[in-house]
């Protein structure tokens, strides 16, 4: 019994570890702060979840404090990316290469999206 | 290689990937392209360090790292909510 419940842990520290990376990978590549935000949300919810259901399956820990932790984060995680993204529209960040642009976000602060802003970093990214 | 070695050392590995992944949010926080990104960034080295203390709780197998871990997750929330209010209105109160 106590093996099943060791490759259980082991599969979900593989799992979340993928997870970290993927949302790092995302939060490097991607290209504007919107869709940053989207693959950062991963790394909170699923990859250090996974990471403490691993720590309640292997080792004998206080599982009650694991749960208050994993709803914690559950709950937190939505609430600050929704804050973040809030912040970036209502300081009008632009999107990149937008379909729709309900909010007019070029139009709200134009001195954001001029050349003399975006630094020099840009150019090393592409 | 056995089995129970595998076992034994996929929490070292990991560690070491998180600890790589620390160091590349924080480079992001020094190195950003606005505030936002920055703002990112720091949520993200926060929940990352997060991850890194709850491996040492299963490297150890002692409980009281789970502790570190939830007072960091509730200032990290707090923290994040707290300067993107003061991004937005330019003023903290």
């Amino acid at each position: 019994m106590t093996i099943v419940l060791e490759i259980a842990a082991m599969l979900a520290i593989l799992i979340g570890t993928a997870f970290s990376i993927i949302g790092l990978i995302g939060y490097v590549r991607l290209p504007d702060v919107y869709t940053r935000l989207h693959a950062t949300g991963k790394v909170g919810v699923y990859g250090v979840v996974l990471l403490l259901v691993a720590a309640v399956l292997q080792t004998p820990l206080a599982w009650g404090k694991a749960l208050i932790l994993i709803i914690l984060l559950m709950v937190s995680g939505p609430v600050a990316a929704h804050a973040i993204a809030s912040a970036a529209a209502n300081i009008g960040l632009p999107m990149d290469n937008p379909v729709v642009d309900e909010l007019h976000l070029e139009e709200i602060n134009p001195e954001i999206n001029s050349e003399s802003h975006n630094m020099a970093y840009n150019k090393d990214m592409d | 290689m056995s089995m129970y070695d595998v076992l034994q050392t996929l929490p070292y590995i990991t560690l070491i990937i998180h600890i790589v992944l620390v160091a590349v949010a924080v480079w992001r926080v020094w190195r950003g392209e606005n505030v936002i990104d920055r703002l990112i960034a720091v949520d993200l080295s926060s929940t990352l360090f997060l991850a890194v203390t709850v491996i040492i709780a299963i490297i150890s197998g002692d409980s009281i790292y789970i502790d570190i871990a939830l007072v960091l997750a509730a200032l990290g929330f707090i923290s994040t909510v707290a300067l993107s209010k003061y991004i937005t209105t330019e003023k903290m109160f």
